[in-house]
This record gives C-alpha cells, sequence and structure tokens, in this order.
C-alpha cells in the first residue's frame, strides 16, 4: 500500500493539488480530498468496459484491431494526403503533448484548435479587444469579501472551487463563511424535504423558491465574506449564495452594461433591466463598489449565451470602472483540466491562443474563418486529428456530419462517440493518473501532473503517440519530395 | 480592358486569393496571369488549375476589369488591398472581399462571405444579395474598422456590421443582426430594414439610422430629441425619428436615429423629453 501525497487533480480547471491516492499493486483503491467527479475518475478509470486497449483501424467499414505501428502508419498517411486538415481536442492532455500537436500541424499545414473554441474562445478574444484585470487564485482566497459567480455554477462544474479559493475557504484577511454555509445548506434541504412531503400528501405541487427580489437583504451591510450569484435559474450554488439575481436569458450584455453606468454614478431611464429591478441593480452596483477587493468569475453561459464576446467585453469594463473606485479582478472559470494550458501553449509556440491555421506555412488566426467549428460547417477540412476530446457528442450536427465523413483519426484513453465513428483508434494513457505533465490552472499557474499508476499494455502517452506520429509524416513528406 | 476569370471545379479547401485584382492584373500577359499563385488549403497552386482564364487586363489598375464567374464562396480576400479598377463577382463571394481596400469598385451579384470590406479605406463594394457578418470590421485585436469608402448591402447583412468603424458610410437596404456600429468612433451606418438590436454598443460617436423596427434599445443609451428627418451624405431620409445618444458607459456621443412609426415599443421613452 502506497500513499501518494499532493497529487493534482486530472478534471476541471480548479486543478486541486491535495488529493492523496492510495495505491495497491498498480491499482488506485482510494482517493481521498476528491470531489464527486475526480472520485469517479480515479475509482473507475481502469474500467475496461469504458477503455480503449488496442489499436483500431476501420477496414470495410467495420473497426478491426490491428498492430500500434499499423495505426499510426496508417493516421500518417491520411494527415499527410490531407489538403485541409484539423488537429482539434487538448485541453485533457498534458502541455508536452499539446507542445508535439503544435509541430504536427505546422509539418503538415494544419489548423491546430483546442477546446476553447466552444467554451471561452470569446473570452480571449475578449481580453484581446479589451484586456484583462485578474489575480491568481491564491489572492482571492486571502484577500476578497465579494465574490460574484455570473452564468457559472461551481457547486455541480468545479465543486471544490468555492471551498479552495473563494466563500468556504479560511484566508489570510478573510475568514470562512463554512458555518454559516453549511446551516443555509441544511434549511433548504430540510425546506426540501418538506414541500416533497406536502406534494405526497396533498397531491399539489409545492412552491417554487422565491428569486430575486427588490432590494438586497439587511445582513449585507456586515462587514463578511460575500457571495453573489447572477444566472438564468437557479442552481445548486445560487441555492448557497448570500444574493442570487436572476437575469432574463440573453440579456446579460444589457445587464452589465447598466451596472457599468451605475457604477459611474449615472442615471439609468428604465424601471427594469433583463428583468432585475435598477432599485435592485443600485444596491448591487454600492454593493460592488463599498468591497475591499471584489472578483467576478464568469462561466460559459455569459461567453456562449448571445452577445458572446461583447458580453465578456462589458464584463471585463465593469471590472474596469470599478477599479476607478475600489479594487475589483475578473476571471474565466475554465472548464477541461489543462484548457488554460492548450492556450498557453498555442501562444507561446505560435502566437495565437487557438484556432490557428498552418496551411501557409505560417501561424494565422482569425476565429470565424479558422476556428474549428466554423471550417467543419462549412465543410472545408478533408481529415481530423482528435486528441482527449469528443467533438462527436458536442459539435454542432453539420459540423459532425462533415467531421465524420471524412478520415478521422481519434487519440483517446476512453471509447466516445468520436472514437466510435473514427477511421484510427489509438489508445492512449490518462494523464494525471497514467502519464506526467504539467497542466494549467484556471488562473495561469502552471502545476505538475503526477503519474501514480502504469498504463495498461499498448497505451502510450498522448505525447509519444503524437511524436510517433510526426517521425512517419516526415518520413512520408521525404519521401514523395514534398518540401 | 476585361479579364474573364471561370471556376474550373467546385472547392472544398479555402483558396486564399487575394492576387485577384486589378493592382495585381493589370499590364500582365494572359499567361503570366495564369501563373500566379494562390493557395488551396495548404496546396500552393497555379492560378490556371483553379480558374480558366480569358480576355485581356489593362495596362493600368484603373483600366481593368475583372468578371469572375462560379461559387467562390470558399474564397478568400478577392480585392484585398485594391486601389483601383472593378470587380464583378458573378455568384456568391467569400470572406475578407475587398479587405484593406483604397479605391475602385467591387460588384458581388451573389451573397458575400464575412468580413466584407474590413479595414476598408476607400472605394465602393456593393452586394446584390445578403453580406456576412463584421461588414467594414477590423481585424481580430485591431481597433481600426473601415475608414473611408462605401458599403452598400442590398439583403440582409450579419452581425457587427461596422464595427470600429473610423470613418464611411455602410448602407444595408435588408435587415442587420445584432451589434450593428459596435465600438464606432465615427462614421455612417444606415439599416432600411429591421435591426436586431444592441446597436451602438461601447460606440465613441457616428451615426446609426433604423427605418424599421429595432428590437431594443441599450439601456445605456438615453433618447434625447425627436426628429422629422435625418441626412445622409447629403439624401434626406424622412422620419419622424427617435434620437438616442450613447454609449453613456463609454461616455460616447454616437447618435441612433430609430423610426419612431416602426418603433411603438420605444413610445415610453418620450415620457423623458
Amino acid at each position: 500500500m502506497n500513499v501518494i501525497r499532493n497529487v493534482t487533480c486530472p478534471i476541471c480547471g480548479t486543478l486541486c493539488d491535495d488529493l492523496e491516492v492510495t495505491v495497491k499493486d498498480n491499482v488506485i483503491v482510494d482517493a481521498a480530498n476528491t470531489c464527486a467527479i475526480s472520485d469517479a475518475k480515479f475509482m473507475n478509470y481502469s474500467n475496461p468496459k469504458h477503455r480503449n486497449l488496442t489499436p483500431l483501424v476501420r477496414k470495410n467499414g467495420e473497426l478491426r484491431e490491428t498492430s500500434l505501428e499499423e495505426a499510426i502508419k496508417k493516421s500518417a498517411e491520411i494527415l499527410v494526403d490531407a489538403s485541409y486538415p484539423i488537429l482539434y481536442g487538448w485541453s485533457c492532455t498534458s502541455c508536452e503533448a499539446i507542445s508535439a500537436g503544435v509541430e504536427l500541424a505546422e509539418e503538415i499545414g494544419g489548423v491546430i484548435d483546442n477546446t476553447s473554441t466552444v467554451c471561452h474562445g470569446p473570452s480571449i478574444l475578449s481580453i484581446q479587444n479589451v484586456g484583462i484585470p485578474t489575480s491568481t487564485l491564491g489572492q482571492i482566497r486571502h484577500r476578497a469579501d465579494l465574490i460574484i459567480y455570473w452564468a457559472s455554477d461551481p457547486y455541480s462544474a468545479h465543486p471544490r472551487h468555492m471551498e479552495r479559493y473563494t466563500a468556504f475557504s479560511n484566508g489570510r484577511f478573510q475568514k470562512s463563511e463554512w458555518a454559516h454555509y453549511v446551516a443555509r445548506l441544511r434549511g433548504i434541504l430540510g425546506k426540501k424535504r418538506l414541500s416533497r412531503a406536502s406534494e405526497l400528501v396533498l397531491m399539489k405541487e409545492a412552491e417554487l423558491p422565491v428569486v430575486s427580489g427588490g432590494k438586497l437583504p439587511p445582513k449585507f451591510e456586515t462587514d463578511k465574506r460575500k457571495l453573489i450569484v447572477v444566472d438564468v435559474r437557479k442552481t445548486r450554488s445560487a441555492e448557497l449564495a448570500d444574493f442570487f439575481i436572476q437575469v432574463e436569458p440573453n440579456k446579460d450584455f444589457e445587464l452589465i452594461q447598466a451596472l457599468r453606468l451605475l457604477v459611474r454614478d449615472e442615471e439609468v431611464e428604465t424601471d427594469q433591466v433583463a428583468g432585475v429591478p435598477v432599485s435592485l441593480l443600485e444596491d448591487v452596483a454600492d454593493t460592488m463598489i463599498g468591497c475591499d477587493f471584489g472578483v467576478l468569475f464568469f462561466g460559459v453561459g455569459l461567453t456562449m449565451s448571445s452577445g458572446k464576446l461583447q458580453n465578456i467585453d462589458a464584463a471585463i469594463a465593469l471590472t474596469r470602472d470599478l477599479n476607478y473606485r475600489t479594487k475589483f479582478v475578473i476571471m474565466p472559470m475554465r472548464g477541461h483540466f489543462n484548457v488554460a494550458g492548450a492556450n498557453i501553449v498555442s501562444t507561446w509556440q505560435t502566437g495565437y491562443p487557438f484556432a490557428v491555421d498552418f496551411s501557409q506555412g505560417y501561424p494565422r488566426y482569425n476565429p470565424g474563418e479558422t476556428s474549428a467549428v466554423d471550417i467543419l460547417s462549412r465543410d472545408e477540412a478533408d481529415a481530423s486529428l482528435i486528441v482527449a476530446s469528443d467533438p462527436v457528442s458536442n459539435f454542432p450536427r453539420r459540423a459532425v456530419e462533415n467531421l465524420v465523413k471524412n478520415p478521422l483519426i481519434a487519440i483517446d484513453p476512453v471509447v466516445s462517440p468520436t472514437t466510435a465513428m473514427a477511421d484510427v483508434v489509438l489508445p492512449s494513457a490518462f494523464v494525471g493518473i497514467e502519464e506526467g505533465g504539467t497542466a494549467y490552472r484556471m488562473d495561469r499557474v502552471p502545476l505538475p501532473m503526477k503519474k501514480l499508476v502504469d498504463p495498461p499494455q499498448n497505451c502510450l502517452s498522448d505525447r509519444e503517440i503524437l511524436q510517433r506520429i510526426l517521425h512517419h509524416v516526415k518520413r512520408l513528406r521525404a519521401q514523395r519530395g514534398i518540401a | 480592358m476585361t479579364l474573364i476569370l471561370k471556376l474550373k471545379k467546385k472547392l472544398s479547401a479555402p483558396v486564399s486569393a487575394e492576387c485577384i485584382s486589378p493592382d495585381t492584373f493589370a499590364g500582365k500577359q494572359e499567361s503570366e496571369i495564369a501563373g500566379l499563385t494562390l493557395w488551396e488549403g495548404n496546396r500552393k497552386r497555379q492560378l490556371s488549375e483553379i480558374f480558366e482564364v480569358e480576355g485581356i487586363s489593362g495596362s493600368s489598375p484603373s483600366e481593368t476589369t475583372i468578371h469572375i464567374k462560379g461559387d467562390l464562396s470558399k474564397t478568400r480576400r478577392i480585392g484585398a488591398g485594391m486601389t483601383e479598377g472593378r470587380i464583378v463577382i458573378q455568384g456568391n463571394g467569400g470572406m475578407h472581399i475587398g479587405e484593406e481596400m483604397k479605391g475602385g469598385t467591387i460588384l458581388v451579384e451573389g451573397n458575400a462571405g464575412s468580413w466584407l470590406g474590413s479595414a476598408m479605406k476607400g472605394g465602393v463594394i456593393e452586394v446584390k444579395r445578403n453580406a456576412g457578418d463584421y461588414i467594414g470590421g477590423a481585424h481580430r485585436g485591431s481597433t481600426k474598422g473601415m475608414r473611408g469608402g462605401v458599403i452598400i448591402v442590398h439583403g440582409n447583412a450579419g452581425s457587427e456590421a461596422g464595427s470600429h468603424m473610423r470613418k464611411g458610410l455602410i448602407k444595408i437596404f435588408g435587415d442587420a443582426d445584432q451589434f450593428a456600429g459596435i465600438y464606432m468612433k465615427d462614421g455612417t451606418i444606415v439599416v432600411h430594414g429591421n435591426s436586431r438590436g444592441r446597436l451602438g454598443a461601447f460606440m465613441t460617436s457616428g451615426k446609426i439610422v433604423v427605418c424599421g423596427k429595432a428590437e431594443s434599445v441599450l439601456p445605456t443609451f438615453s433618447i434625447d430629441k425627436i426628429n422629422r428627418k435625418t441626412k445622409i451624405h447629403g439624401d434626406e431620409i424622412a422620419g419622424p425619428f427617435y434620437v438616442f445618444v450613447g454609449d453613456l458607459a463609454e461616455h460616447g456621443n454616437g447618435k441612433l436615429y430609430l423610426s419612431q412609426t416602426e418603433n411603438e415599443h420605444l413610445k415610453s421613452v418620450e415620457l423623458f423629453l
């Protein structure tokens, strides 16, 4: 029995690095300090039902087992023959593998794009437009006294974010509100049980919980840590918050712009904006100005609803305006554990964070033109390599149709709709469990991922698979006399 | 002098065609033009591999007219940086048509893609049908959009028409999607159809006229007055128009002219006059 301490969790952008994993005979038997999502991954990752364990190549319409060498050769041929290949994924692998991927993209003249194109790509475009006043999560843990989650549900998607960095954390200058929130949680659970019981007994539907009222509660004037959630529906995080503001769907832009006016002491001429009374917004603006260190975390609900990057432009501009009055920072809630790393490696090596087109030999960047979903929707790509991602289950239908009709190579440790539709499947090792590497947290702090157990036979790391494909690509191009 | 390019095949990968411009073609023989290089995906091709070339080009760009036939929706940057002459696209055009053009005219008889006339400085672009997003916009990361010239779209336009616009005129006879005139610093946008709203977000100056219905006005715009009519480059457009000023979140002084008769839902703002 061997307990490995300070393990970095390979799930979400929070990248918790305090896990304790117990390993016995190359098998993980226990994992401590995990959330429900990471516990499920650590305890079930090796289930052979979900794993790709042998390389597969499609012959006569069926995926057949083959040798690793054969699968890598076939992949290299597909990529060399393609005139506009896409290399997509990258956010669930290590920075070392992404670096190898960028080299491969340059060699074959392809487009390399990462999953931020469908999550926080607009945030990146916005940061390029407006800049970003931000900090590390450590600063926020120790100093932030006003925490706002906008269009993000950390309770469900980043389960330990509040515990490690915001409302539940015990910082040097800010005390944890943990006990307070636990009492509130118990109250909510009690109410839910009661309403369920009344539903059963009285055969009628329980009343919906009350959403944003016209005024902030009086306890907001105390100097304790405050948590506000802004969302289109009452999420689990919203239930925990001191105050919840319900915004009409796709109206976030109007709400942020109105807040900007109020922060500048100007008037809003209407009674309500995006379904929120202006009197309440005035109170919220006062709370924002009145805090010592505020932070605005925003999620995909802001980047992918109507307005996209303009929502983020407005949110960053709001943070900028607030910095005339107090200290305020803003941070995107990055999803996959190394999606920030994908942007950073891409920027370090090509100058651009995502959607980089190498087709003319040098990096070009124009999201909308060179981003994966747009290219696939317009049916321009003629081959794809997908690494550690599952676009078949989450891209728009037209993009998926065009993705699967052309040769598709998938490098993935698990069976997914993408590997099921692929022409070549290369099994790989789980980064953070079977393979080490580097990953970037959502605040762009790099953390080491640990190798805890050995991968199954035939499962190489993403990096090694990509380097082998690159080696074959170079040899093929030399044989064909391509410069 | 007219030169005719006919598309030989259906395009799949994007074709980077910035060499198709009167400035490049002027004074060149047919064979020289056929030998110009362009990119199809990651392959370098000669112009004659993709287009049939017929006719003769003029001795100077101003005497050169280029007619292009076929579905060019996969092409990029036709007429980029052109200074004089004329291009007629007899079919659909691709992205970045007339990017950074300084003069001359481009006529697209079908639809045009996104970034039509982005960062253009002069000349005229006319699209007979619909155009994509970012008409007269800026390059990614740049704050310099259209700085002169005229763009006329007879159909509908996508979102963010005239983003970061600094000078010039955009006329849209159909509808415009949201965020028309975003970050606008100067110049004029006229939408004869309806607008999906969020007009002039972050604008600091300039003029946006909507003759149809505007779905909404941002809370950062304030009603100023009601005008009976307005003038665009000497042409009078009959109103009456609600005149809004904004974007106040940017201390802006841009003007929104929204038709009073088509925008009954804005009647409540008259209380503030």
